[in-house]
């Protein structure tokens, strides 16, 4: 029982308390315009104990910024895997497909959302879309490669029940071939948030809109560096929830 | 008019030759059992003859009309139950009867696969998932999904081979009781290593030789009084002559192929006879 208290929660403390020390004494004697976490706790201290006060464009509290960046991922996010859920079952179900398309997905899955997010912004000429559509086309590589694999791996043998019931193409699809790749496709939808997540930083950025990261990229601007601090701390914390959502979900479909 | 006709099957895989020259004819309403050894190409032909595998050569006819798939009013039961593990026993059966019936309301539909359900036994496991059965209820659930269709043509490919003995002889008498209840005609091919098992349940029985380049052996009929009991089989001197027949053609079939070499043959031949012994 102690034991596993010390695993569980003491274990993780002392890390996070390591890397507290590291940070401090890199802002003491590395860089002196490192904030040290004291002086980034006074500085962002209004930010989050008032998470939801908006006192101007960019000068809101960090659970606001952090909504409006969530609502973004998940718009890119949906985007991305409703193109990238149909396109895997595709490439996992038709052999010709895989062939033409998998040398295309192999290129296009490594180029950075920095190259794609100036391309958005040719095509569509308005920042909100061209986010968008950067968080899309990064995310959705994981999905469309899971579903992939997770149709290929449907054994046989349902195959050949399907065919043995004489179920419909529909049937087929939403009773035996969905249910069969579901815990594949969900680590995909699960490494794709991580990626959308990731994304909208650097997307944020460059376009300067309210969120984590154009608040990020203002306070840069602005030498409040704690702020900066601030924005990777949310960050992190924010992506490690997601994940761990997106992981019980998960667990619960394997255990099916 | 034979309701099934197996001619000229051929099959390899790669370099395998698995079947060579199969031919079978069964009639209406008829049970045949096809016993070899594990290995020897009985899942392939049957996986052949339901359309699920294509064969090189050769053909099958239903009805003396070619078929191409799964033909029409056919079921199968499988080996490892291919049940749908993220489904109830319930709509497991449901799935098949849906699809089978589509023009029959919901509730119909519901109470004929209730029906077969109850049949085997399974009355009081509707809702349980195939992971909360054992493997012999899953072979419940699987047998009463195929009868429920109301089949003209069951194929069963080892259906109690995953089975314990104490469970395989039960669903063995079950389905006996299943067949004669059926009160249709039901033509069955069935697989099996047991030749217990066939001649419990079986009209005729196909020895298969043992592969590569499997053929069948002259069928056996075995003309014994319906219901059969597998404890009265055992004594019964018709069915203990059925059996030795069976074996003595799938045992002597395999000296007679192979003309044992100088050395080390004999030992050889001692480990084919121990293993044919070893399934029935």
């Amino acid at each position: 029982m102690i034991a596993n208290r010390v695993r569980n929660f003491l274990l993780p403390a002392v890390g996070i308390l390591l890397v507290g020390l590291i940070w401090w004494g890199a802002s003491v004697g590395l860089s002196k315009d490192l904030p040290s976490p004291w002086k980034t706790w006074q500085e962002s201290k209004l930010y989050v104990l008032q998470p939801f006060e908006k006192r101007g464009e960019m000068d809101q509290g960090i659970g606001l910024l952090a909504v409006y960046s969530l609502v973004r991922v998940a718009k890119g996010f949906l985007l991305g895997i409703a193109i990238a859920t149909p396109l895997g079952f595709l490439l996992g179900s038709s052999q010709t497909m895989r062939r033409m398309l998998d040398p295309v997905i192999q290129i296009l899955r490594p180029i950075s959302p920095l190259a794609w997010l100036p391309l958005g912004l040719v095509m569509f000429r308005q920042s909100e879309p061209a986010a968008l559509f950067t968080i899309a086309i990064c995310s959705m590589w994981p999905t469309v490669i899971n579903t992939m694999a997770g149709v290929r791996s449907i054994p046989q043998d349902y195959w050949n029940v399907a065919k043995v019931l004489r179920l419909s193409p529909f049937k087929t699809f939403t009773r035996v071939l969905a249910p069969a790749a579901l815990p594949h496709i969900f680590t995909g939808y699960r490494l794709s948030l991580g990626i959308a997540w990731l994304v909208i930083v650097a997307s944020e950025m460059l376009t300067g809109t309210p969120g984590v990261g154009g608040f990020l990229w203002q306070e840069y601007n602005s030498l409040v560096y704690a702020h900066i601090l601030l924005c990777i701390v949310t960050i992190g914390l924010v992506g490690f929830v997601l994940d761990r959502l997106m992981g019980a979900v998960e667990a619960r479909l394997r255990s099916v | 008019m034979a309701l099934i006709e197996i001619q000229n099957i051929s099959k390899a895989f790669g370099a395998r030759h698995v079947l060579e020259n199969v031919n079978l004819t069964v009639e209406e309403g008829e049970l045949v059992s096809v016993v070899g050894y594990t290995g020897s190409g009985k899942s392939t032909l049957i996986s052949i003859v339901a359309g699920l595998l294509r064969a090189d050569s050769g053909q099958i006819l239903i009805r003396g009309a070619k078929s191409n798939g799964f033909p029409a009013r056919a079921s199968i039961v499988f080996q490892n139950y291919s049940l749908l593990p993220w489904f109830s026993a319930m709509e497991n059966v449901r799935l098949a009867v849906d699809a089978n019936f589509p023009s029959w309301s919901r509730e119909k539909q519901r109470e004929q696969a209730a029906r077969y359900l109850e049949m085997v036994g399974l009355g009081n496991a509707f809702d349980k998932r195939p992971s909360q059965l054992s493997g012999g209820m899953r072979q419940r659930v699987a047998i009463a999904r195929s009868f429920a269709i109301e089949p003209e043509i069951l194929f069963m490919d080892e259906p109690f081979g995953a089975l314990d003995a104490l469970t395989r002889a039960n669903l063995q008498q079950e389905l006996a009781k299943l067949c004669s209840a059926a009160g249709r005609q039901v033509t069955m091919i069935m697989i099996t290593n047991s030749v217990q098992e066939a001649i419990l349940l079986s009209d005729r029985i196909v020895p298969m030789t043992r592969g590569p380049r499997a053929t069948l052996g002259p069928a056996i009929s075995v003309e014994l009084e319906r219901p059969r009991l597998s404890s009265q089989l055992l004594r019964d001197e018709k069915a203990v002559r059925i059996q030795s027949r069976v074996v003595e053609f799938l045992t002597g079939f395999t000296h007679g192929a192979k003309p044992p070499r100088e050395g080390k043959a004999p030992a050889n031949r001692m480990a084919r006879v121990r293993s044919a012994e070893a399934e029935i």
